[in-house]
């Protein structure tokens, strides 16, 4: 039965009963076992399974290097470089700010066919965890849960952003990631002195804080030895002092701000791992957008389309464990599905 | 708790047309149906004993009544007071609320001005020491200053009238707030996070319940009639919560067992028939007690005197207590399919949803007269149904039991056509 | 493996380019800026300052009587404060990795410290990197000139490679005051140019040392690891110094002003005890000091980096040179002419950066980071008080 619209409004109801009989099929008495796996799994307490999967994370990529671990510097999150004796790798944003500052002579030669290598490398480690690199690993973003969970403790009441400043701040990650790309190609072409390289490096509170986990501390530091280094030093420091206030009072703040969650979007789409979104399902509750740390309502409202990780997405599947509606919500790996909300998991999880 | 009092010393009531009214009604649902489950013998009582043997309702604490489903019932019980409904179905009041109202207004706000009126209300609950009224349609808005005239405190729960924008949102917040300091005010009890916990874990039970009881309306034939469901959800306005829920879950267990053993409710080519529009509410089953009479069975509905009330469930991320009252109120305005906002796009979504999750044959759609809210929005629904292919039916009728002949040869012709499709279809 | 021949390729690449930059000896200023004064200049200098000079060369014999002053006996006080020009002390030979400067102190690319070479490199694979050295004459590591050839001196020029395998005679004899060798692998690459020359009947044997460090940050580990646990000294070398390793020390250690560096003074692998060793700073600053039991010497990398504040360098490569001079009674004959003692001079150097507590300020950044945390803590505080408070009365303007 084909939908014939009458209305014009974006947001008319779609039937799809046909098709519905088709997505569900009756479950037969041979995959018993697979459905016990499934429920077992739908019905996790997610807040403590992220909660130990990203302690292990931050263990692993603060401290890893003590145990000679190195997985490459590609890496589609924040393992600083900088923290030189304990990272077991380093985020892609520091050598692709390398790369990018070589002088243009070098720079387009074929010798910059490094830069395509690398940004294939680090595609292909993106594409598995798409976005989820954010929510369940990166040691940044484990850092401001931290935060967060110590400020509950607390019972200091989140920030919110109203939708007006949500919009504005939101475009703040392209505007960080333009400016990782051409400052370093700049400095390259001469414009800048190489003090200002690699200029993200320079301001992001990683490179301040991940260090003194292995008790660097010597990353809080002003550098006065050039104007440009004062700067730079200064805006990193300042950067950090906001990013802990910020991360206090807002849930994921700097995530919100930050430029390799614009670069994760631009390939999301090729990613394996989805959060889909069936519409139908939908009764709009809003209790996904009430949960959400980013404060996404595009989770909430939008039900046309079954794709619904916006840019600002970290995957870190809280919408879907706080959805109560059978399968409008799930988090799939190639098409698998592997968490997906349910009433029974629902009613589990907020007791 | 309470006694059973002969008959000769019941009070003056029990023979009136009230209690007649009342009894008619349950006794046309226990005895002329075949196949009522036991777990319904509960509710069959408790309506007994409350509208024909009018036995006082027993509560905790204050007493906070409520005229309408978006008023969170956990702040109330987390400050040890009980709430309780006040939306009445009866005949009798409908006749002593048109006092009140014009000849041609909602009989659900007469009835329940009726009830507010008279010495006896029925439930027989004491008199509410605060009367909740958030500012939905008209007939409710203007009945605020009636209540207040008639002695009860009032207090105006203020309601946005659109739910998508993010002032509705942040309005409609801070109006829940006030209304908890509110009921601090009236209990003199302050909102903890342990009590609102526990408050919310009551009614989250609650509604696992209902979520679970309405899981079982999906099969196919029917385990479960709609007229024990509407008896069930319409419970819940005046019963003491931890019962009805354990009842709820009994019910359930006897309902697994029946679908287990493939038990019919209903005949197996029977209508599956989605009820929607002006909440049905006890005595006032008219309109269900027909289609299920007709052959039909109500699989599923969206009125707020069932699914509507209890389907939602809330999500909290943090769990004190500016985000559980934020949470609760997020719960009580964003779903709502009420038609008292300016789009109703939710609602027919919804209705989509459930033709299609429980096989729906056909909408009755019940407005009552002098509804404007509903009887505006048939048009839409009508729509957006028969553009699906999904026939509908539209009924404009009030308490009086006076249209019923007329009605069922409506609703006989209704299923009828139901059949005829669906032989055709199947051919 | 590819990133070897990347880095490797950059090294070299780097490498060139400073090559080029510094090339043209021939450009040198006159007067005593290095390279080969005219005999009258030499006897015009002589005339002026004799006593310097007598001062700067070191008697035979004497050296054992030198008493050290109280301030250069190891981990005492200040520098030795006398400072030599080049044309002092010529006869001190030693390899440097820089030919002289041309005054400004102009700094280079400091190799690969910190971040750099992570992900760079080149396309094509070319050779591997090669190490050009140069053999100086002088006191000054700034601007000692490059050492005349001395007929009357043999010179013998080994390098010994991180295998350990010493090498004769790689280097044509004839330029040696450009040294140049390859560099396959990773490890310290050794380079001793002995010369030795019989004066009356002393004979003088000078090595100069250079020891350079090829690590990169892409090549093969184990590689690696093996050279960086290899030893540094040579077991036929007449006199040595060795700069010794701490325990700890990275692989891409560089020294900054105000480390303590340990040298050893070794004679065929043997240490030397109270030998007179001189530390010159970049600047010219001596300080001596007199080895111990163990051929130990400590001295601390002074700081003498001054400039003006807004032309300051972090990575500004100061060299420094370590002369090692002990006597010994042997006789013995050199090309047929006997001799009664030796006079072994052996020199080594290095460079040395400023330290980052020069220009780092930890109380500048915490400074600013507690104070713009403090900032951020109380706007939040206010801002979440101010919306507490009722809404502002409504007020009209009596202007009109």
């Amino acid at each position: 039965m084909k939908s014939s619209e009458t209305q014009a409004s974006a947001m008319a109801p779609v039937d799809n009963r046909a098709q519905r009989a088709e997505r569900s099929p009756p479950s037969r008495g041979g995959d018993r076992v697979t459905a016990g796996i499934r429920a077992a799994i739908n019905h996790v307490d997610l807040n403590r399974f992220r909660f130990w999967f990203q302690l292990v994370a931050f263990v692993l990529f603060v401290y890893g290097g003590y145990l000679a671990i190195d997985l490459g510097s590609r890496l589609p999150f924040f393992s600083c470089g900088y923290n030189q004796e304990g990272r077991a790798g380093v985020c892609y944003l520091l050598p692709l700010q390398h790369q990018l500052s070589r002088p243009w002579p070098m720079l387009f030669t074929a010798a910059s066919l490094s830069i395509l290598s690398g940004l294939g490398i680090f595609f292909l480690w993106f594409i598995v965890l798409n976005k989820g690199w954010c929510g369940f690993v990166c040691p940044l973003g484990t850092l401001q849960d931290w935060l967060t969970a110590l400020r509950r403790r607390l019972g200091i009441r989140y920030a919110n952003y109203t939708r007006g400043q949500f919009a504005q701040l939101t475009k703040v990650k392209y505007i960080l990631l333009a400016l990782t790309i051409l400052i370093p190609l700049g400095i390259g072409g001469g414009l800048w002195s190489h003090d200002m390289s690699p200029p993200f490096c320079l301001i992001c509170p990683a490179r301040m804080i991940l260090p003194a986990f292995t008790g660097d501390f010597s990353q809080f530091t002003i550098d006065f030895s050039s104007k440009t280094s004062i700067v730079m030093t200064t805006l990193g420091m300042m950067v950090t002092a906001l990013f802990i206030a910020g991360g206090f009072i807002k849930k994921r703040f700097f995530c919100f701000l930050c430029p390799m969650s614009a670069l994760h979007y631009l390939f999301s789409k090729l990613a394996l791992f989805r959060l889909k979104k069936d519409g139908d399902k939908c009764t709009r509750c809003g209790d996904c957008y009430r949960v959400c740390d980013l404060e996404i309502k595009e989770i909430a409202d939008e039900v046309n389309k079954p794709n619904i990780m916006t840019d600002d997405c970290t995957l870190c599947l809280k919408c879907v464990a706080a959805c109560p509606e059978d399968g409008a919500l799930k988090a799939t790996f190639a098409g698998i599905p592997i968490f997906e909300s349910t009433e029974a998991g629902f009613i589990r999880r907020m007791r | 708790m309470n006694t059973p009092t002969p008959i000769e010393e019941q009070p003056a009531f029990q023979r009136t047309r009230q209690a007649r009214e009342a009894e008619l009604t349950l006794d046309h649902i226990t005895d002329d149906f075949d196949g009522n489950p036991a777990g319904m013998q509960y509710f069959y009582e408790l309506f007994r004993r409350t509208y024909i043997k009018g036995e006082p309702v027993a509560h905790e604490g204050k007493l906070i009544g409520t005229t309408c489903i978006q008023v969170p019932d956990e702040l109330i019980y987390a400050v040890g007071a009980t709430p309780v409904r006040l939306c009445n179905g009866s005949y009798h009041y409908d006749q002593i609320g048109a006092d009140f109202m014009p000849a041609k207004s909602c009989s659900l706000v007469k009835a329940t001005l009726g009830m507010l009126h008279s010495e006896t209300r029925i439930p027989k609950t004491a008199k509410p020491d605060l009367v909740v009224n958030p500012t939905t349609c008209d007939q409710k808005k203007k009945a605020s200053a009636m209540i207040e005239d008639m002695g009860y405190a009032v207090y105006d729960l203020e309601m946005p009238n659109t739910k998508e924008s993010e002032e509705a949102r942040i309005y409609w917040q801070r109006s829940v707030r006030l209304f908890a300091h509110k009921l601090r005010g009236v209990t003199g009890k302050r909102l903890t996070r342990k009590a609102l916990k526990a408050a919310m874990a009551r009614t989250a039970r609650a509604q696992a319940a209902f979520r679970r009881l309405h899981g079982f309306r999906k099969a196919s034939p029917a385990v479960v009639l709609g007229k024990d469901v509407f008896l069930v959800t319409n419970a819940f306005f005046f019963d003491d919560i931890d019962r009805w829920t354990e009842a709820v879950e009994k019910l359930n267990t006897e309902l697994a067992q029946r679908q287990a053993d493939g038990f019919h409710a209903a005949q197996r080519k029977a209508p599956r028939i989605l009820f929607t529009g002006s909440p049905p509410v006890f005595p006032n089953l008219k309109l269900p007690v027909l289609i299920e009479e007709a052959g039909g069975v109500v699989v599923a509905d969206e009125t707020c005197s069932a699914n509507r009330m209890l389907y939602d469930m809330t999500a909290v991320d943090e769990w004190l207590l500016y985000d559980m009252v934020d949470g609760l109120a997020d719960r009580y305005l964003k779903p709502c399919t009420c038609p008292i906002f300016t789009r109703n796009d939710d609602r027919r979504r919804r209705l989509l949803d459930l033709a299609a999750d429980f096989a729906v044959d056909g909408v009755v759609y019940q407005s009552l007269a002098g509804c404007q809210v509903y009887e505006m929005e048939q048009k839409s629904v009508a729509e957006t149904l028969n553009a699906q292919g999904i026939p509908m039916l539209y009924i404009e009728t009030d308490y009086s039991p006076d249209d019923q002949g007329q009605l069922s040869t409506r609703i006989e012709a209704f299923l009828e056509s139901i059949k005829t499709r669906k032989r055709k279809v199947a051919a | 493996m590819p990133r070897l021949g990347l880095c490797a390729a950059l090294l070299m690449a780097v490498l060139s380019i400073d090559g080029y930059c510094q090339e043209a000896p021939a450009r040198k200023p006159d007067g005593n800026e290095g390279g080969r004064p005219s005999d009258a200049q030499i006897a015009k200098w002589r005339a002026r300052r004799p006593a310097d000079e007598v001062a700067a060369k070191p008697t035979p014999g004497a050296a054992t009587a030198d008493a050290p002053n109280a301030d250069s006996i190891r981990g005492g006080g200040r520098p030795g404060g006398r400072v030599m020009t080049a044309k002092h002390g010529s006869n001190v030979l030693w390899l440097s990795d820089s030919p002289p400067s041309r005054g400004n102190g102009k700094s280079r690319w400091g190799g690969m410290g910190g971040m750099g070479g992570m992900a760079m490199g080149g396309g094509a694979r070319r050779g591997p990197p090669v190490k050009r050295l140069w053999l100086r004459a002088g006191i000054d590591p700034q601007k000692s000139g490059f050492a005349r050839d001395d007929a009357k001196a043999e010179t013998e020029i080994l390098l010994v490679t991180p295998q350990g395998k010493p090498e004769g005679e790689p280097l044509s004899a004839a330029e040696h005051h450009k040294l140049s060798f390859e560099m396959p692998v990773q490890g310290y690459y050794r380079l001793y140019l002995t010369k030795r020359k019989l004066k009356d009947d002393t004979l003088a044997v000078s090595v100069a040392k250079a020891e350079v460090a090829y690590f990169s940050h892409g090549g093969d580990e184990e590689e690696r690891n093996e050279a960086a646990t290899a030893p540094r000294a040579l077991d036929s070398a007449p006199i040595e110094i060795v700069r010794e390793k701490k325990p700890d020390e990275k692989m891409f250690f560089r020294l900054t002003s105000g480390d303590e560096q340990v040298f050893i003074v070794l004679r065929k692998g043997v240490p030397v005890a109270n030998a007179r060793v001189r530390f010159v700073s970049h600047a010219g600053w001596v300080k001596e000091a007199v080895s111990d039991d163990q051929g130990r010497v400590s001295f601390q990398i002074v700081r003498d980096y001054f400039p003006a504040w807004n032309e300051f360098e972090k990575r500004f490569k100061a060299a420094y040179l370590v002369i090692a001079e002990t006597d010994a009674v042997e006789s013995g004959r050199f090309n047929d002419q006997p001799y009664r003692s030796v006079r072994y001079q052996a020199t080594l150097s290095g460079s040395y950066y400023p330290s980052p507590s020069d220009y780092r300020s930890y109380a500048w950044g915490l400074g600013i980071g507690f104070a713009f945390l403090i900032f951020c803590g109380t706007a939040i505080y206010l801002y979440r008080r101010r919306r507490v408070k009722p809404f502002a009365e409504v007020r009209f303007d009596e202007k009109q």
